[in-house]
């Protein structure tokens, strides 16, 4: 299109032009500057501290010195304990990311295609009420539910399927799997149930028309429309896990321990120097996880939608 | 049952009932659909259209009767089995495919191989003239070219049995006039039978070879749409389809001709064939269509059911002129079409003027008055 003749459109020329882009610019940035203030006050500025302080040392006095080493890296990476209890790590967040899938996908499944709105909402409500307690009371109430003298253990002695107390739901790792799953059900079912929410489900008919099996219509059709929100639960549940300190403590024992645990302890023991490379470690495997989760969330499937 | 030949329907529906906990959806069904009809399921809402559709394709299990496709009983075949295919009311397209991927859908569930599956994809793309969009996602298509696809997708397949629950009931007039031309050439063009669910009359009328009007759950009447518009069974269809004029009288035996005597006078001659049941006087309601009505100042000579009365109303219609004449049956409405040399200019003067209606007796339709009818078609 020749510049002038733009249908009575005022041209403005291209010097100009740019420097009222850039005050324009300036203009429309005003509502991000609150956040922008805070996530480099409260965000950026203590992850400089600690890069820094993870290439420092700590003296046997507990000060930090200004040497630049990689010692600390190199320390997590040389102590099989660490190694080994991140892995324990990854592999406790993905067994409790499938459960929770596992059981909020049909949950949520079932809640749209055959509950009333009206119930829908009342059943949402049920799921995040738990939200309203602190995690705090609610971990302390599964200790109370799978210790020795807990209400699960008293159950099985009463009704003699055990004839002493067992120690097997609590201090280990299955008891901290199970609490887990507990806790993050309700992110994965909203996650899910918000990407159901939209799916026209006459589209299983359709394509159980055109000769598919039922689960046939479930894989091709309704699988791909909902990817997005699966693996926003993914997210949702397995990130967090990886930072997860507060119900291993309290029900894991000894045993079930996660990589938090240990940076708590480091944190505990003034030994701010490896605490941070550990953390600094953890931040780089949830930045991978989540460029590789990224991939499969492409920006199509949220707009091919609409 | 109007049949056109011997040989296997492609569907028949025999006593089909479906029920809803207490409400019955579709009551005693007895259905039998040629192949290479154009076959419409026409009916107000709540008429258990859709509910015919649903049981047809598989979605929904009969409560009694049975379902034959192709002459064999499918009442317990899930829908992935059956050998229909449906063109839903939303289209129900696959958004996270492109055009060509959802035509080509019902051909990999089918397990055809990729050269059949892409040449019969081109094949329906362009049967229903979408070629240039193959490639698009079904959001970037106008409502129009969703049907298409829809329709694509669905005859790919090559089913016995095309079902299309209200396809046209989204689109605005215009297109809806345009889609109702092509849908009628793709279907000569395959062959398919075709079954076609609509509330609209006109639609029906255009399209179909064959028509079964519905009324809360049965079928009130099936036949063509000349039999169901000049034939109609009873009150409700001759209402439902098209405008008519209904007079309220008896049923009288005149000597030799059988008249419709009114309440305040006059008589109409009835036509020779009457329903079965109608032997008997009683009771009758007359149904003549306003366009098979004649008016003018003295009636002609010959064999006419003729009544006298004045003109209450002239309303000029554009192609149509509407007089509307006040006789000791009723209001008789007629409708004359404007044609060279009859000018409507000339009915205009026949306002509170004394005149004659008359039609003949063949195209007069007489029924009982007080039951609702329910035959299938039979007109004795
Ligand atoms: N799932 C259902 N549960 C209960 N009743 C139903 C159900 N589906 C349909 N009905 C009832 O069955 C009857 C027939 O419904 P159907 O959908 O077949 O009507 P229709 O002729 O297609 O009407 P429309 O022109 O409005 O689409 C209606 O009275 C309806 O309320
Ligand atoms: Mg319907």
């Amino acid at each position: 299109m020749p510049p002038n003749s733009a249908g009575g459109a005022i041209v403005v020329p291209p010097a100009t032009g740019l420097a009222v882009r850039a005050k324009v610019g300036l203009v429309r940035a005003w509502p991000f500057l609150p956040a922008g203030l805070m996530l480099a006050l409260l965000f950026l500025v203590p992850m400089a501290v600690m890069v820094v302080f993870s290439l420092w040392r700590t003296t046997p006095d507990f000060d930090i010195v200004p040497d630049w080493t990689l010692d600390n890296y190199a320390y997590f990476f040389n102590t099989p304990t660490y190694v080994r209890t991140l892995l324990k790590t990854l592999i406790m967040a993905a067994a409790v990311t499938a459960a929770g899938i596992a059981a909020a996908f049909p949950f949520a499944y079932f809640l749209v295609r055959y509950v009333s709105p009206r119930w829908q909402r009342a059943v949402l409500l049920a799921v995040i009420v738990p939200f309203w307690t602190s995690y705090l009371l609610r971990a302390y109430a599964w200790q109370a539910i799978l210790g020795p003298k807990g209400a699960l253990n008293q159950l099985l002695t009463g009704i003699g399927v055990t004839d002493e107390p067992s120690r097997l739901f609590i201090y280990d790792n299955p008891g901290v799997w199970l609490v887990l799953v507990y806790v993050y059900f309700p992110f994965a079912a909203l996650a899910i149930y918000a990407s159901l929410e939209k799916f026209d489900f006459t589209q299983l008919n359709a394509a159980q028309d055109l000769g598919a099996r039922p689960d046939q219509a479930l894989l091709h059709i309704l699988l791909p429309q909902v990817r997005p929100g699966l693996i926003t639960a993914c997210i949702f549940v397995f990130i967090p896990i990886l930072g997860e300190f507060l119900t291993p403590a309290l029900v894991g024992g000894t045993e079930g321990l996660l990589i938090a645990n240990l940076i708590v302890n480091f944190f505990r023991g003034l030994q701010y120097t490896t605490m941070a490379a550990f953390c600094f470690i953890i931040a780089a495997l949830v930045t991978v996880l989540l460029v590789i989760f990224r991939r499969y969330l492409q920006v199509e499937d949220v707009v091919a939608r609409t | 049952m109007t049949g056109i030949g011997a040989g296997r329907l492609a569907i028949e529906l025999i006593e089909a009932t479906k029920r809803y906990g207490e409400t019955i959806a579709l009551d005693g069904v007895s259905l039998g659909i040629e192949p290479g009809e154009f076959f419409c399921l026409l009916g107000p809402s709540g008429c258990g259209k859709t509910t015919t559709l649903n049981l047809i394709g598989g979605f929904i299990p009969l409560t009694a009767g049975e379902l034959r496709i192709e002459g064999r009983r499918v009442n317990d075949l899930p829908p992935h089995r059956r050998n229909v295919n449906t063109v839903f009311q939303n289209y129900a397209l696959f958004p996270h495919m492109t055009v060509a991927q959802n035509v080509a859908f019902g051909l990999r569930m089918a397990r055809l191989d990729g050269r059949e599956t892409e040449r019969r994809v081109a094949e329906y793309l362009d049967l229903v003239g979408l070629s240039a969009l193959r490639a698009r996602s079904p959001a970037q298509l106008s409502g129009g070219q969703q049907q298409r696809v829809a329709l694509a997708r669905a005859l790919a397949r090559r089913p016995a049995v095309l079902l299309l629950d209200e396809p046209l009931g989204a689109l605005d007039l215009k297109l809806r006039k345009q889609m109702q031309v092509e849908l009628s050439r793709i279907q000569r063009q395959v062959g398919t039978t075709f079954v076609f669910v609509t509330h609209d009359q006109e639609e029906a009328l255009s399209m179909a070879t064959r028509i079964a009007v519905m009324s809360d759950g049965r079928v009130v009447q099936s036949g063509t749409p000349r039999e169901i518009y000049y034939r109609p069974v009873d009150r409700f269809v001759a209402d439902f389809i098209g405008e008519s004029n209904f007079l309220e009288g008896h049923l009288a035996a005149d000597g030799g001709a059988r008249r419709v005597r009114f309440r305040d006078g006059g008589a109409v001659i009835v036509p020779s064939e009457l329903p079965v049941g109608l032997a008997r006087a009683g009771a009758v309601t007359l149904m003549v269509r306003p366009e098979c009505v004649s008016v003018g100042t003295t009636a002609p000579e010959g064999q006419w059911a003729t009544l006298t009365g004045r003109v209450i109303n002239v309303a000029f219609l554009g192609n149509h002129t509407r007089v509307t004449v006040q006789t000791a049956a009723g209001a008789v409405v007629t409708l004359r079409p404007h044609s060279e040399g009859s000018r409507s200019a000339a009915l205009d003067g026949l306002l509170d003027q004394e005149v004659c209606v008359w039609w003949s007796p063949q195209e007069s339709t007489v029924v009982a008055s007080d039951t609702g009818g329910g035959a299938d078609g039979s007109l004795a």
